[in-house]
């Protein structure tokens, strides 16, 4: 682990990088090529499939089932297929995507918050009834929550909030494993000492908290904030479940929906070069955001996966 | 009422109204219609001149312009026009809205099948004071007997799906074969001729495919299901008359004259496409499907009648339609009433479905204009498929009805027979097994079963 | 669920008792200010929700009468439900054969990138990760037209060099296809987790094996696997959860291949077919019961186990 004085560098927006806060200095290595060709023939196995999504967005229906699916052929239709999608039903597409990044994003941001919270108290504070608190909270994970759907969608109902995007976000901002990210990050990354000497110099227990604890944070805060966006983001049943009207839908449920037109009776049209770009552009945002974050949450993880 | 437990009670009313909605203490009911007696002229006058906001849901493509149409006749209504999903997520989205007592629509798209599943709750209205006895006369009599299958009207007849016979005109002329199989003996035949001749099959039943199988029954005449609308059914999937069904096609699929890959994926649709099916035995809505599918084989296809059981008859069955109810909890009856009527009766609004939605028309007055039936299609070489059609949609047997609980019975025919006939098996047997699932869930939920 | 040492934190150094009690009371009543907004949310949408789900599993509904008090009768009913007890034996295999491919390849990249041998690690790692970004409803969506046995480039490829045309979606090979549906879409997420684990190792812990000339090999079976053993236990935990509560996969799949996927192939998706096309909701609240229980009882024979060989070799050395 780093030292303290390091951490105390540690401001959100700058990291060091994992390489240092490991060890001081990276020993020149032999590379091995016998392992780098195996581990480059599994990364195949990994990108092949969107290596063929990216491939079959540029085809048209004909050309998706006409050619090989794992390279270009055909007419090059990336540019009708992206007007398709986002002309389909008045332009519809566009706004399942708005939706998506404000339920993800609104989700997140509010899970973090909440997790970071109950993560920091449990970490840095001895108050009765703290164990049974926390293994309630990790007991939660093993909830099949798909099974109780009816039962929540009923509950839900009588307080108004099915077809709301309240019924996508309030759920979603619950997140056990979040809680129990922020809590072994947080007794790690916070030196007790250093709550203390704060409340010597007379400071409130919320404001160690906002100015001394967030602070030295950061890293924790981006990847629960990650894996929370994530979750959200690829939740298909709890919108499937909540959501009528399809103005309110999250691009999972609409690109579901458009799939399942294609084999509607009633002369629709089969629309699966429609789908496959559909499923290309809601790809994209999550695999950028992981890019360019990329730094931050390797740092958070590496506290959070290994503490006993 | 029953007493909710300490811990729902923390939870405030919450519970409490969920538990008293579960037992059936629907509020809004809709008991509105069944006493009120008949709407007078004044009262629906009243009703389309009132501000009012309906819901509507259904998955038929652009009906947004039939809605339109309706709108400009009642400015002052505005109608909301939601897709929830298609077959069985738009059910289950309904029963959920209705058993949560709110959230549900006024009008709903349903298929014939599905009618007595909603009539059983009581979630249905019945539109016999809303005037919809006087329209029964427009529709073809088979149709309005799947709406209206005792004295009261659950819904107005949105489409329907007389089978017939869509084949490669070129793969059988190539097999030697210069008419459509007129039985289903001469069917077998060529079924072989075709196979050994352009390695097609002649056409492919969908394994899973439920809607096709019961099609290919009822124009046998089977009567498997029957439900008199209170508590008692009667549940008949494996009478010798199917199991004849039955025994035809574990014949020509052994012999490996039949595909039977799951419809309606992508795969199926490249098999249309392609050339691996030399013919498809659907509904009057496939051909226009047909067409968007398989662009590449236009002019190659030609629509026929099915092949008949007896020499000389003129049997079909029905695979499909759609109506369109109104909810009982609707706080807008006689406006919902009116919408689902216009949608479907209204001469330009059944017109427009018919000939831009392509949705095939119940309505004797569409199945009789010229500028439907005279339509030639080019994909079909010319041929005037409307009119085949219509004519088909007159010998399709009345009288055929079914259970409470279609869901079930569907995805059961998945679990019995998709299974065996996916692998090749006796699909005889299988119907064994599909009727004792269906008599014991149907006892196990309080039926009384005939 | 139990307080293990893998899923407890260090206990923090106790604050000295130098502090009146006053400001331990102000202490205690700030740490529940800070868990009280997770836990209403927790509360209201995961307790509550259960809570009246173990209220419904207890009373009988049918379409004809309507709904009764019928005790523990569902449960009684779901163990001798030979359908629910497929799908769970079938869940159970598919962790004992998928989990432990899922995190061995995700064990074996977290080394091979931890170890600093491989070329382009960096990029490997991202890529391996990035199927967890991809929705359950994409993945399958992609995976199902790669399947295809007519047009898919896997079944084209097959036929191309001569092997026949492999059958992905048939109900024999469907359990295949899900298991690999799913190492595609997590081993990246295991492998993160488990390479975080590995980064935090002190480096002192095998500088000098590295010195004394250890193979590579030797110093991750001896040093860093024994080092990340609670990040191993985390994902074998989330495995078990995830496995057993498997449901997109299984809905989506029902759509390309519904000869296949059974409506009781899953647990969950079990629940969720009685709940909404049974229309046998209580019964439906009840296997979710059992399912909850169970994963707790599988979750924690694992973390027992687990620690009873850790006291073993505590004991042996």
């Amino acid at each position: 682990m780093t030292s303290i004085d390091t951490r105390a560098s540690v401001t959100i927006g700058e990291v060091t990088s994992p390489r240092r806060t490991r060890r001081g200095y990276a020993p020149e290595r032999r590379r091995s090529l016998l392992l780098t060709v195996l581990l480059w023939l599994c990364v195949l196995y990994f990108v092949l499939p969107l290596w063929w999504l990216l491939v079959s967005a540029t085809k048209d229906n004909s050309g998706l089932f006409s050619t090989f699916g794992l390279w270009f052929g055909g007419d090059f239709s990336l540019f009708e297929n992206l007007q398709t999608l986002f002309t389909i039903r008045g332009g519809i597409f566009t706004r399942w995507l708005i939706n998506t990044v404000i339920y993800s994003v609104a989700s997140a941001a509010g899970a973090t918050l909440l997790a970071t919270m109950a993560g920091y108290a449990f970490a840095k504070y001895d108050f009765p009834g703290s164990k049974a608190l926390f293994s309630a909270t990790l007991g939660a994970i093993m909830i099949p929550l798909t099974a109780l759907a009816l039962p929540t969608y009923l509950l839900f109902s009588n307080a108004g909030l099915t077809d709301t995007p309240w019924a996508i976000i309030i759920p979603s901002l619950v997140s056990p494993f979040g809680v129990y990210l922020m809590r072994v990050y947080a007794a790690d990354a916070i030196p007790t000492e250093l709550i203390e000497a704060a409340r010597v110099d007379g400071a409130g227990e919320f404001r160690i908290f906002w100015q001394v604890g967030l602070r030295l944070l950061g890293p924790g805060l981006v990847t629960v904030f990650l894996f929370s966006l994530v979750a959200t983001w690829n939740n298909y049943f709890l919108p499937l479940i909540m959501l009528n009207s399809s103005e309110l839908y999250p691009i999972t449920v609409g690109l579901a929906q458009i799939q399942a037109a294609a084999s509607a009776g009633g002369g629709s049209q089969a629309l699966f070069s429609t789908v496959t770009t559909g499923s290309f552009v809601a790809v994209l945002p999550l695999i950028i955001a992981f890019l360019f974050l990329q730094r931050y949450w390797q740092s958070g993880l590496a506290t959070g996966g290994v503490k006993g | 009422m029953r007493k909710a437990p300490r811990t729902a009670l923390a939870l405030g009313s919450g519970a409490v109204a969920a538990a008293l909605i579960l037992s059936g203490c629907t509020p809004g009911g809709g008991d509105a219609g069944e006493d009120a007696g008949p709407i007078t002229e004044e009262q629906r006058e009243e009703a389309l001149n009132t501000e009012t906001e309906l819901t509507f849901w259904t998955w038929v493509p652009d009906i947004e312009n039939e809605v339109a149409l309706f709108e400009e006749k009642y400015p002052a209504i505005d109608v909301k026009v939601e897709n929830v999903g298609q077959g069985l997520p738009h059910y289950q989205k309904l029963r959920s809205a209705i058993e949560a007592g709110e959230g549900a629509p006024d009008v709903a798209q349903v298929e014939y099948q599905y009618i007595p599943s909603f009539v059983l709750p009581e979630s249905l209205l019945d539109l016999t004071p809303y005037g919809a006895e006087d329209i029964a006369g427009d529709y073809v009599d088979w149709a309005w007997d799947q709406v209206s299958p005792g004295d009261e009207v659950w819904a107005v007849p949105q489409d329907v799906g007389p089978m017939g016979n869509l084949y490669r005109e070129d793969l059988l002329t190539q097999a030697g074969i210069t008419e459509p199989p007129a039985t289903w003996e001469e069917y077998a035949t060529a079924a072989k001729a075709v196979k050994d001749s352009t390695g097609s099959y002649i056409s492919n039943l969908g394994a899973t495919q439920a809607g096709q199988m019961i099609g290919f029954m009822w124009q046998r005449g089977v009567k498997p299901f029957a439900y008199d609308g209170e508590d008692t059914v009667s549940i008949n999937v494996n009478s010798d008359e199917a199991k004849e069904v039955a025994d035809y096609w574990t014949g020509l699929i052994q012999q490996d004259l039949i595909s039977t890959d799951v419809d309606f994926n992508d795969q199926w649709y490249q098999g249309l496409a392609s050339g691996k099916y030399a013919g498809w035995l659907t509904a009057a809505w496939g051909p226009i499907f047909l067409q968007g599918t398989a662009e590449g084989t236009s002019g190659l296809w030609r629509a026929a009648p099915l092949p008949q059981w007896e020499e000389g008859e003129e049997v079909a069955g029905n695979w499909g339609g759609s109506a369109d109810a109104v909810l009982a909890s609707s706080e807008n009856p006689i406006a919902a009433y009116e919408l689902a009527k216009f949608i479907n009766n209204d001469e330009e609004s059944a017109m427009k479905l018919a000939t831009e939605q392509f949705l095939f028309p119940p309505q004797v007055s569409v199945l009789e204009d010229p500028a439907f039936v005279d339509q030639a299609s080019e994909f079909y070489g010319g041929q005037e498929v409307n009119k085949l059609f219509s004519e088909i949609s007159e010998t399709v047997d009345t009288d055929f009805q079914w259970l409470p609980f279609m869901d079930y019975v569907y995805s059961t025919y998945e679990e019995t027979m998709g299974t065996v006939i996916a692998d090749k098996g006796d699909i005889s047997a299988a119907l064994d097994t599909w009727q004792d699932q269906l008599v014991s869930y149907a006892e196990d939920q309080g039926f009384t079963v005939e | 669920m139990s307080h293990s040492p893998a899923l407890s934190a260090e206990r923090s150094s106790a604050p000295p008792h130098r502090h009146s009690s006053t400001s331990k009371r102000k202490q205690n009543i700030a740490a529940y200010l800070f868990i009280l907004p997770f836990f209403v949310v927790f509360i209201a949408m995961l307790i509550v929700p259960l809570v009246y789900s173990g209220y419904l599993s207890l009373f009988e509904s049918k379409l004809i009468g309507g709904e009764v008090f019928a005790g523990l009768a569902n449960y009684v009913r779901a163990l001798q439900d030979s359908a629910f007890l497929a799908s769970l034996g079938r869940m159970g295999l598919f962790f004992i054969v998928q989990v432990p491919i899922m995190l061995g390849l995700a064990l074996f990249f977290a080394l091979a990138l931890d170890s600093g041998r491989a070329r382009g690690a960096r990029g490997a790692r991202l890529l391996i990760f990035m199927p967890y970004a991809v929705p359950a409803v994409v993945a399958t969506l992609m995976w199902g037209y790669l399947y295809g046995p007519d047009f898919g480039p896997i079944a084209q490829i097959a036929r191309a060099v001569g092997l026949g045309t492999p059958e992905f979606l048939s109900p024999e090979n469907i359990l295949g296809s899900m298991m690999n549906i799913v190492t595609w879409e997590f081993v990246g997420y295991n492998m993160i987790i488990l390479y975080a684990a590995l980064r935090s190792i002190p480096g002192e812990l095998y500088e000098a094996a590295e010195i004394d000339g250890a193979g590579q090999f030797r110093i991750a079976w001896s040093v860093k696997i024994p080092a990340i053993r609670p990040a191993i236990l985390l994902t074998v935990i989330f495995s078990i959860i995830g496995t057993f509560q498997l449901f997109a996969e299984p809905s989506l799949l029902n759509a390309i291949a519904p000869d296949a996927i059974t409506n009781s192939f899953t647990p969950n998706y079990y629940a969720y077919n009685l709940a909404f096309i049974n229309q046998e909701l209580n019964y439906a609240a009840a296997i979710a019961f059992l399912l909850g229980i169970f994963i707790a009882i599988v979750s924690y024979i694992v973390q027992l186990s687990t620690q009873q060989r850790e006291r073993r070799e505590r004991t042996t050395s």
